[in-house]
């Protein structure tokens, strides 16, 4: 193991390499949309993609070749690989945005706008750099707030390219270029791998489980696609069957994903139809779980790990029993004529961080709004899974903490007091390990969830209270992407850039963006607290 | 029959000893030389130095002629690869001792058996089971079943609340109406008697009944013990024996396990889910007060010291535990810290060395009872054999012999004076051993 600190100058040219290489990946990506906006005849959306992925190409390869061969990243530098990574493709991922809005001519543009509708293009809105990392960021972190006011108004490419972010966004592009480039060496990659995703080891090489993560997330969106395109068909026969196609290959990649993004102007609402509803529930749901627990129903056929996978199983339960009580609450505040729709419907958005809406929460009363938040965005889905929160087994840690302190009283001092968790025996000094890195990690999450609330207080538009600033707030930290109306074009560009990182932040999970933060404010070498 | 034993640690030297007594052919291989010497000298058998893996010592023990190879040494892998090189060299019969329980359990993955290990035996699982059997009914020192529970010999000392001491056995009968159990053998001062009905009960006699399953409860009602229902258990010492303990008592009773070592604690903790462990020192009066000792009906300490484990049981007793357990692994403090106080001591290698005694003399004998010079065992009665002939007490039986009951189509009889045996009976004898040759005669 090499435990020899880097020089400086050798560290920055191992950042840079690994950043070029997740660039590079980008770049070639972007071809897929390109294809999609020629199918779909908007040559300027394909030009606007070509020229971004050879820019892209070009400083990413740039940056990948002249700076090897460099030593193999250290643990310390793990975390900063992934936080500037994300940083640098939520950049590069929004020059596509301005690039098509600056080279789409105003009369193509008006094609894009559907016809009968009453507004101009939302494209122009990209003009705005600042709109255009806000939208990337959102795309790449599976949040879901967007700028595109109405979404059919941008094009079918630039809609296919934002889904497509989601998708490869909620997988993870460290996972990616590990499975990809095959560059580093295992324990490089296992600390790689680590910094990105919650680093549960399931082949006995870190290469051979990125490729099983991507073969088990490729197949549950191409099963979430086709389970999409028959439920819509059944359900509404008149729908265009093109549409139809469009919609359910874009929807399974977001929902996958739980990342949120629709294709239609008022999101799933806009079918209108309540079986559709319930039809989109279950890709949000497939996308809560966590890919462990895919890898071993999947490949292991361990099928009993439906009740004995206490993450599975919480957020089964967690859907139904909160989605209940969230009715009833909109039931008594007598605000939504049909409370039990849109109260399944969101909170089973919100606590899978999708972020599909169906609701006008602006309208809510704050009991229903304060549930919503405290209840699904902040505690989120399955540790494992593409979802954003503190996640479900943190919080049950944390429930199961409690209960062990409780119970100490009960037992003499000399007791070994084990707990027993998610099918693991622990000792105290293990728990409490365990529970001071959830505890810690919740408490960070709360504490930028409540300095965001208050900035976006102050930032906010008229018409809005403070609840409703707590949830715009905890949607983007939790990477939910559910919106009441503080979010858009006109909002202040200081509550934007906010969001903007801390739709970051929340995608990484907190600690990569203070580790980044604590190098760059005191370097890499070690001191004492 | 030609017995060959491997290890001459504490189970191997008494086993050497009990089937010395039976006049069989025994050979002892061990490493050390003194502890040959010392066997050599004390007990009169043949012995062979060099470590019984090897081929070279094994033949030297003339293994290919031996009905019995026993592999007895602390170390599990040798009595394993001992046995196996023993088999193939020609022992007829071979039984190894383990110390891993997954052998023993699991049969699945790899079959001992196939392998040619004929039996596998584990001091610390026998000990745990022989604690269980205590705590079942803890007003007795020992208690054996016999045929699956059809008889029990159960043991147990006379005290003063006793209502037949200073009477004759033939005077208690009353309490006996039924005649469902009956006295086989007692132990008075060190010395072994064979009671008639005219022997005298004292205070402190340490008495062995035999009953049928409906007697039990009678057996403590004659000797004036309350019943006592064991809930919750403590015990003191975390090694492998506690484990099993704890493991196969946590089924039946709430428990407490005390051990000294932090790490072991942990790893206790992890491994026994339903056993409550605590970390300190068991011999710590204030820490065993702390834990609540008082509301505690059994007491069980199983540490290696065989001095702390029986210093803590008397601690135990004093702060009014019902039910003390004390392992004492020195035989010669075994012999002599009976009457200390202390309920009942354990000793997992005289364990093992009974259980293999017991399994070589199949069919014959069924229990050697430590301190007892008397053996149980079993014959059938053959068809016109001079003993079916007339009631038990016009047989001219040996002197020091008692029948003790008999198996019947599957159903437990006591034998009392007018009991008349039948061919096919099957007979528990209780003899002293210089009567053995006798009984065995007799059964011709």
């Amino acid at each position: 193991m090499n435990l020899i600190p880097h020089k400086k100058k050798e560290t920055f040219r191992m950042l840079f390499k690994q950043i070029g290489g997740v660039q590079i990946i980008l770049g070639f990506i972007l071809f897929i949309p390109m294809i999609v906006s020629i199918i779909y005849g908007e040559y300027y959306s394909a030009l606007g993609f070509f020229v971004s992925s050879i820019i892209i190409l070009f400083i990413g390869y740039a940056l990948f070749k002249f700076n090897d061969p460099v030593p193999e990243p250290l643990s310390r530098h793990a975390l900063i690989i992934a936080a500037l990574g994300w940083m640098s493709i939520a950049i590069m991922g929004s020059i596509p945005f301005m690039i098509t809005a600056y080279i789409t001519p105003p009369d193509i543009l008006n094609q894009f706008i559907p016809s009968g509708a009453e507004y101009t293009s939302s494209l122009q809105f990209f003009k705005n750099p600042l709109h255009a990392l806000f939208e990337s960021m959102s795309a790449f972190t599976t949040t879901g707030l967007t700028m595109a006011v109405h979404e059919p108004s941008i094009g079918k490419g630039l809609i296919f390219y934002r889904s497509l972010a989601q998708w490869i966004g909620g997988a993870g592009f460290i996972v990616l270029s590990i499975a990809v480039f095959r560059q580093s060496s295992g324990r490089a990659a296992m600390l790689l791998y680590g910094s990105e995703s919650s680093g549960e080891r399931l082949q006995p090489t870190i290469i051979d489980t990125s490729r099983s993560i991507w073969k088990i997330y490729l197949g549950l969106t191409l099963f979430s696609t086709l389970f999409l395109i028959i439920g819509t068909y059944f359900i509404l026969p008149d729908y265009s069957f093109k549409e139809n196609i469009f919609d359910s290959i874009n929807h399974a990649m977001t929902g996958q994903s739980t990342g949120g993004f629709s294709t239609l102007d008022d999101s799933i609402a806009g079918y209108n139809s309540k079986a559709m509803e319930m039809l989109y529930l279950f890709p949000m749901i497939l996308g809560a779980l966590s890919i462990p627990f895919y890898f071993k129903v999947i490949y292991e056929k361990q099928f009993n790990q439906f009740w004995k996978n206490i993450q599975t199983r919480s957020v089964l339960l967690f859907s139904i029993i909160g989605g209940i009580i969230l009715s009833f609450l909109l039931l008594k505040s007598g605000f939504e004529t049909e409370p039990f729709r849109k109260g399944i419907f969101q909170f089973v958005s919100a606590l899978t961080t999708t972020g599909w809406q169906t609701a006008d929460i602006n309208g809510w009363d704050s009991s229903s709004v304060v549930f919503i938040v405290m209840g699904a965005m902040i505690v989120g889905g399955a540790a494992g899974a593409t979802v954003g929160g503190i996640k479900i087994i943190r919080v049950l840690l944390i429930l199961k903490g409690v209960q062990w302190h409780i119970n100490g009283y009960f037992v003499s001092d000399n007791a070994v007091q084990v707990v027993e968790f998610n099918q693991k025996r622990l000792l105290p000094e293990e728990m409490n390990k365990e529970l001071a890195s959830a505890a810690t990690f919740s408490f960070i999450y709360l504490l930028l969830v409540l300095i965001s609330t208050l900035i976006t207080y102050y930032y906010m538009g008229d018409g809005y209270t403070i609840t409703e600033a707590l949830f715009e707030s905890a949607s983007a930290q939790g990477t939910v992407g559910l919106s009441c109306g503080i979010t858009g074009p006109s909002m202040s560009p200081v509550l934007e850039l906010t969001y903007f990182f801390q739709m970051w932040i929340g995608r990484l999970e907190i600690i990569p963006v203070l580790v980044l933060l604590r190098t760059i404010i005191w370097g890499t070498k070690p001191k004492v607290v | 029959m030609k017995i060959i034993i491997s290890g001459g640690g504490d189970v191997g030297v008494y086993l050497a000893k009990l089937l010395e007594q039976e006049f069989h052919d025994i050979i002892l291989i061990d490493i050390q030389k003194e502890k040959l010497e010392f066997v050599e000298k004390n007990l009169g058998i043949a012995t062979v130095l060099g470590d019984s893996t090897s081929y070279k010592v094994l033949k030297e023990a003339q293994v290919e002629e031996a009905d019995l190879l026993i592999s007895v040494t602390s170390i599990e892998s040798t009595n394993i690869i001992s046995t196996l090189i023993g088999k193939k060299m020609g022992a007829k019969y071979t039984i190894a001792r383990i110390n891993n329980m997954e052998y023993l359990i699991d049969k699945t993955t790899l079959d001992l058996r196939d392998l040619g290990i004929d039996d596998l035996i584990s001091p610390e699982s026998l000990a745990a089971r022989e604690i269980k059997y205590i705590l079942k009914s803890p007003a007795l020192t020992e208690t054996f079943d016999i045929d699956g529970g059809k008889l029990t010999l159960m043991g147990l000392y006379l005290d003063r609340d006793s209502p037949v001491i200073n009477q004759t056995i033939a005077e208690t009968s009353y309490l006996n109406p039924d005649k469902l159990f009956m006295i086989v053998a007692l132990n008075r001062k060190g010395k072994t008697i064979i009671p008639r009905g005219n022997t005298k009960l004292y205070q402190g006699d340490h008495v062995y009944f035999i009953s049928k399953e409906e007697g039990k409860n009678k057996v403590l009602a004659y000797a004036g013990k309350k019943p006592l229902q064991i809930k919750n258990v403590l015990v003191v010492g975390g090694s492998r024996t506690g484990k099993y303990i704890a493991h196969r008592l946590s089924k039946y009773y709430d428990i407490k396990l005390i051990e000294k070592d932090q790490e072991k604690s942990n790893f206790l903790a992890l491994n026994l889910p339903k056993v409550q462990i605590v970390n300190g020192n068991g011999t710590d009066v204030s820490l065993l007060q702390e834990e609540g000792i008082k509301n505690y009906d059994a007491f069980v300490s199983v540490t290696g010291n065989a001095e702390t484990n029986i210093f803590s049981c008397l601690v135990a007793k004093e702060l009014g535990v019902k039910k003390t357990i004390a392992m004492v692994e020195n035989i010669g403090l075994f012999d002599h810290s009976q009457k200390i106080g202390v309920d009942t001591l354990i000793n997992k290698k005289l364990a093992a060395a009974n259980f293999i005694f017991r399994n070589i003399q199949k069919g014959n004998v069924f229990s050697h009872l430590y301190g007892i010079d008397a053996e149980i065992m079993e014959f059938t009665v053959k068809k016109n054999s001079r003993i079916s002939q007339k009631p038990i007490m016009e047989l001219d039986l040996p002197e020091n012999v008692v029948i003790s009951g008999v198996i019947r189509k599957d159903k437990g009889y006591i034998t009392l004076g007018d009991f008349h045996l039948k061919p096919n009976d099957r007979v528990m004898v209780f003899a002293l051993q210089q009567s053995m040759k006798k009984v065995e005669a007799c059964f011709k």
